[in-house]
């Protein structure tokens, strides 16, 4: 059996933030962490791959498309990454390297990351990330937690749900014979006299909280109102500047439409690979409506348009990620006392 | 109201001369028997095969599972269907244990038919490789619905019904092993420490969902689809007032074996007078559209108010288009104040990841989970058929099919099988057996 690791510059011994920028490497043998991984997996380390956190976040395609590069027609039957603990670039890092070698490669791959890192939330449902402490005073608990959980995958032992074997959740649920054969007429009852009782117990199928928005009372009167304008439906000026990512967008961007009549195609395209782009490309005035816009503040029909237009992708983006960035976007309204907003989608 | 069912537990069933019981063995006349079932002129062909607990035996396509009885005092098992009607849960039953009468198709199998496996792997997934099985393996001359997906299979599933009569005649004047008695006083009529515990009712929602009669489950031999809900006594329901249907995809069903043997209800007569007060059944339906969904909602939650219910729990017998009077049942119930729990399967995808109910509400916040519909399942080929394997992949069954371009067929050439788990007979054990549950991964 092999297993290849991958590890961020930091952890290879090369250098902290002025090193971020480091190029992906390939080097055989054991480096930093992997001499742990290497020590408690049942598997032998061939081969550590080193890559900057910064190249892998600026140049995410290309640096995976070396790394997978590196591994093509190298023998391994596991690919492991991090852990990565609080660092936040590492932790995307890891999840974009381990779903990318699960795509092309279809081989387990494992990470882990703490709770607090915004890759847990990015990846958690296409990898495997194991529940890792704050910092690095955890990596051999976090190495071995992975290399106990990598070591019963390659043998075929039977795998418990996550909260039993320490990973986030992938959102799969499953059906599994409970050990103490309780039917559910029993835990149906007990269940109920524990809530008649006021005692706790535990649901075998937790709901998600609905995060609802109560809808806002109408504008009184539009002719005084500034309205601004925010899609998820990507259009962006016609060399995305902002580098907003086409599915999973974290990025968002804003673009100063105040002395232009509409978006013309050429100038302006969609970049969001969730629908047919032909219709937005060729007028992407019908994504976001900057023609009628401003007809209607010519009109007299609004008070003003705000000046920059916001836009980012829907396909495939966490609900997380899509919060965050309406904080962030909403914060820029607020500075211009925005009073309505026309979000379009696709 | 109170039930006694004396047990006779079965620990053999042979073929013999002289249809009797006798030191624990079940034996059955099959020329007779046969000749019995016969007597509905639409069974054109006919076999009773006898399956059992370990043998490497697959049975498909079975239609419905009945536990033999007979009532001593001539009323009959299964009131509005087997014989008149007549009032059901009082009195004295006699019942055969440890085995079940199949009704099983010898060529065609429909939507809601299921397998069983005896033994091996596949037998966890089935409550049914644990009994003694006596397969009726029947063709018959309902040729209106030969190649529909969607079966009444009525010769067939009431012959199950008269057969299990039929046997339980031979334990009619014997004395039984054990006697379980089940008996509730009128609810007003309660002693001070009972009526001093919290109150509890079982709200039922049997299947109900097909317009047309002759699909759904029956109420004293009535359809449920033309139905609103009742306050039932628990025992009518272990007594045979209620009998399974044809319509549901099978894991997710109600045989009328579970009805009879209702797990849930018997673990709430347990914490009867102990921890609860259980008043009673709530029997409701599960009909398509959602205006009914929600008349029927109102009448249960009127009826749990009225009667001074502290607690429920729900069950439903499907999944898919009934989740939502799962759902709208509990919120109905917490709305007015009745804490509610809910048993019911799963249906996450082969994957896992799809939603679990097609509808949720933060309100049902204490939810069993007995299985996922549509888990893969691949077994390995068995020695010996009871029915027609093919009809896996042929015929419909909701968790089988002829061909996918990924999987195959869900019936290969040498007899081994991969199908959903929507195909096991009553593999979710929703009326209370089942030991599994849904975990994350």
């Amino acid at each position: 059996m092999k297993a290849i690791h991958y590890i961020n510059q930091f952890f290879a011994g090369i250098g902290g933030e002025e090193k971020a920028d480091h190029k992906p490497e390939i080097r055989e043998g054991l480096v930093g962490p992997s001499l742990a991984l290497n020590s408690m997996l049942d598997a032998e380390v061939t081969h550590t791959i080193v890559c900057g956190d910064n190249y892998m976040g600026s140049n995410t395609e290309e640096a995976v498309s070396t790394i997978l590069g590196f591994l093509e027609g190298k023998e391994f039957d596991i690919f492991v990454a991090g852990p990565a603990f609080q660092a936040g670039r590492y932790g995307v890092a890891c999840g974009t390297i381990c779903k990318a070698v699960k795509e092309k490669f279809n081989v387990p791959v494992l990470t882990s990351m703490n709770e607090e890192n915004p890759g847990v939330e990015m990846f958690k449902r296409d990898v495997v990330i194991f529940k890792g402490g704050k910092s690095a005073a955890k990596l051999r608990d976090d190495v071995k937690v992975m290399a106990e959980y990598g070591n019963k995958v390659l043998t075929g032992k039977a795998l418990g749900p996550a909260d039993e074997e320490g990973y986030f959740s992938r959102g799969i649920r499953s059906q599994v014979w409970l050990e103490s054969e309780a039917t559910a007429a029993q835990r149906g009852v007990e269940m109920l006299i524990r809530k008649l009782k006021g005692e706790t117990y535990e649901t075998e199928l937790p709901i998600p909280k609905q995060d609802m928005v109560p809808i806002a009372p109408p504008i009184k009167d539009l002719s005084e109102a500034n309205i601004a304008l925010v899609t998820s439906g990507g259009i962006v000026p016609i060399d995305n500047p902002d580098r907003i990512q086409s599915a999973s967008a974290t990025r968002w961007g804003k673009y100063d439409i105040s002395d232009i009549e509409n978006l013309e195609s050429g100038v302006y395209k969609t970049i969001h690979a969730g629908y047919d782009p032909t219709a937005a490309d060729l007028d992407p005035d019908v994504v976001v409506p900057l023609d009628v816009m401003k007809e209607y503040l010519r009109e007299g029909r609004i008070g003003k348009l705000h000046k920059y237009f916001y836009s980012t992708v829907g396909t495939g983006t966490t609900q997380a990620e899509a919060a965050r960035m309406g904080r962030e976007i909403v914060e820029n309204l607020k500075e211009d006392k925005v009073d309505g907003v026309i979000l379009t989608s696709t | 109201m109170k039930l006694e069912i004396g047990n006779f537990q079965v620990n053999d069933v042979v073929f013999g001369k002289k249809t009797e019981f006798s030191g624990g063995t079940l034996t059955i006349n099959k020329e007779e028997a046969m000749t019995f079932i016969k007597e509905d002129e639409h069974i054109t062909d006919l076999d009773i095969v006898i399956a059992k607990p370990g043998e490497n035996t697959r049975i498909v396509p079975v239609k419905e599972a009945v536990e033999p009885r007979i009532r001593p005092d001539g009323r009959p098992v299964f009131p509005g269907v087997t014989g008149d009607v007549e009032a059901a849960g009082e009195g004295k039953v006699h019942a055969l244990k440890g085995c079940s009468v199949l009704g099983v198709g010898m060529h065609y199998g429909s939507f809601g038919d299921g397998l069983i496996d005896m033994g091996g792997e596949g037998a966890k997934y089935t409550l049914f490789s644990e009994l003694i099985n006596i397969c009726i393996v029947a063709d018959t001359d309902e040729e209106y619905e030969r190649f529909e997906q969607q079966k009444k299979n009525t010769a067939i599933r009431m012959a199950t019904h008269r057969l299990a009569e039929y046997l339980g005649n031979t334990v009619k004047e014997l004395e039984p092993d054990t006697i379980e008695s089940f008996e509730l006083e009128p609810v007003t009529k309660r002693k001070k420490e009972i009526n001093d515990l919290q109150s509890v009712v079982l709200v039922m929602q049997p299947q109900s969902q097909m317009e047309e009669i002759g699909y759904n489950d029956l109420v004293y031999g009535w359809d449920m689809n033309k139905y609103v809900p009742t306050f039932m006594h628990p025992n009518e329901v272990l007594d045979g007032a209620m009998i399974s249907g044809s319509f549901m995809p099978s894991s997710s069903k109600w045989s009328t074996y579970d009805f009879q043997n209702f797990p849930t209800i018997k673990e709430l007569y347990k914490e009867h007078g102990k921890s609860i007060n259980f008043l009673g059944v709530i029997m409701s339906n599960l009909n398509v559209s959602l205006e009914q969904k929600k008349r029927s909602s109102i009448f249960v939650a009127q009826m749990a108010k009225s009667l001074g219910a502290d607690g429920a729990i729900v069950t439903e017998e499907g999944y898919g288009n009934p989740d939502a009077d799962y759902i709208l049942c509990i919120a109905a119930l917490e709305d007015v104040g009745v804490k509610t729990v809910g048993i019911s399967n799963e249906c996450t995808g082969r994957d896992g990841a799809s939603q679990p109910l097609v509808t949720l509400d933060e309100k049902a916040n204490a939810l069993v989970s007995t299985g996922n519909v549509s888990q893969l399942i691949e077994l390995p080929p068995a020695d010996k058929v009871i029915g027609e394997l093919e009809a896996l992949a042929r015929d419909g069954l909701s968790g089988g099919w002829a061909y996918d371009e990924i999987l195959g067929p869900s019936v290969r050439e040498d007899g081994s099988i991969i199908m959903e788990n929507n195909a096991m007979f009553c593999g979710d054990r929703i009326a209370g057996w089942s030991t599994k549950t849904m975990k994350e991964f």
